[in-house]
């Protein structure tokens, strides 16, 4: 999978969550969830379930830890990905 | 330092279905896990679980100003129906909550016995942008009147890892103070 297609991907999944239309048309790798897109910090888990499910991967909990915008999102789903 | 965490239960019924697959074993430890499932209405023990971690977070956040998404290492305990511990790393911070059918609002502190102004509010619209700006002008306006500041140089603004910081002009004030809103409301605590 393409770096731009795990964008993507991610993209339609915060979609629901997003509070701030305007920081998700302008969304990028250095995108935030909490301080860019005004997720709500119990919707940072439904983030994390929904990608599970997406992807078919496991986030574990060091790795969500970190997860709190694109870029490390990317990363680590792109990461799992490879393991598999 | 302080911190402080409000929930909209209806907003959260709406927002959070904690009840889908996976979602506690994410957020809650197994000691968690039991007080939920063997509370009376689970809903409000999830939420004021999830405002303990919240409020304590936010101190630890202040303290170490490293920002991480980790909601089961920070460890609850619950010591009576308001009053709980939240353990993060090695650090120990109490709790107090007030909870009504509306709302649950936790501020959490170092120390036993912090003198703090605390305030609850209803805002007017859910709107995020609306209830954000609704509750920093409560802020500011409570700041103004306890330290005689004039309000229109009183401006908070967040450091670069989100920490908001309150400001008279452009001098930063050495004040440590929690703001929070989710849904219908919002709340600030100061330290005073």
């Amino acid at each position: 999978m393409t770096k731009e297609e795990l964008i993507r991907s991610l993209k339609k999944i915060v979609k629901p969550y997003v509070q701030d239309e305007a920081a998700f048309e302008s969304l990028s790798e250095e995108t935030n969830f909490i301080d860019d897109l005004k997720i709500n910090s119990a919707n940072l888990v439904d983030i994390m379930l929904d990608v599970e499910d997406e992807f078919d991967i496991e986030i574990d909990n060091d790795a969500m830890e970190k997860m709190l915008s694109v870029q490390a999102s990317i990363d680590i789903i792109a990461a799992k990905l490879n393991e598999k | 330092m302080i911190g402080n965490d409000i929930v909209d239960l209806n907003v959260a019924f709406v927002q959070s279905n904690w009840r889908r697959k996976r979602f506690l074993s994410k957020v809650f430890t197994e000691y968690e896990q039991q007080l939920i499932k063997s509370s009376a209405n689970p809903d409000k023990t999830v939420w004021l679980l999830w405002s303990m971690k919240e409020s304590a977070y936010k101190i630890n956040v202040q303290q170490y100003q490293d920002v991480f998404f980790s909601p089961r290492k920070l460890q609850c305990k619950i010591l009576s129906k308001t009053k709980g511990l939240v353990m993060i790393k090695d650090e120990m911070y109490l709790t107090e909550s007030q909870i009504n059918n509306d709302f649950i609002c936790t501020i959490a502190s170092l120390k036993k016995d912090v003198k703090k102004l605390n305030e609850a509010f209803e805002l007017d619209d859910d709107s995020y942008a609306i209830q954000h700006k609704q509750s920093s002008v409560k802020l500011m306006v409570a700041v103004s009147k306890k330290w005689d500041l004039p309000l229109k140089d009183v401006r908070i603004k967040k450091n670069k890892i989100g920490i908001p910081k309150l400001f008279l002009n452009t001098k930063e004030l050495p004040i440590s103070f929690s703001i929070t809103h989710h849904g219908s409301y919002g709340a600030y605590s100061i330290v005073c």
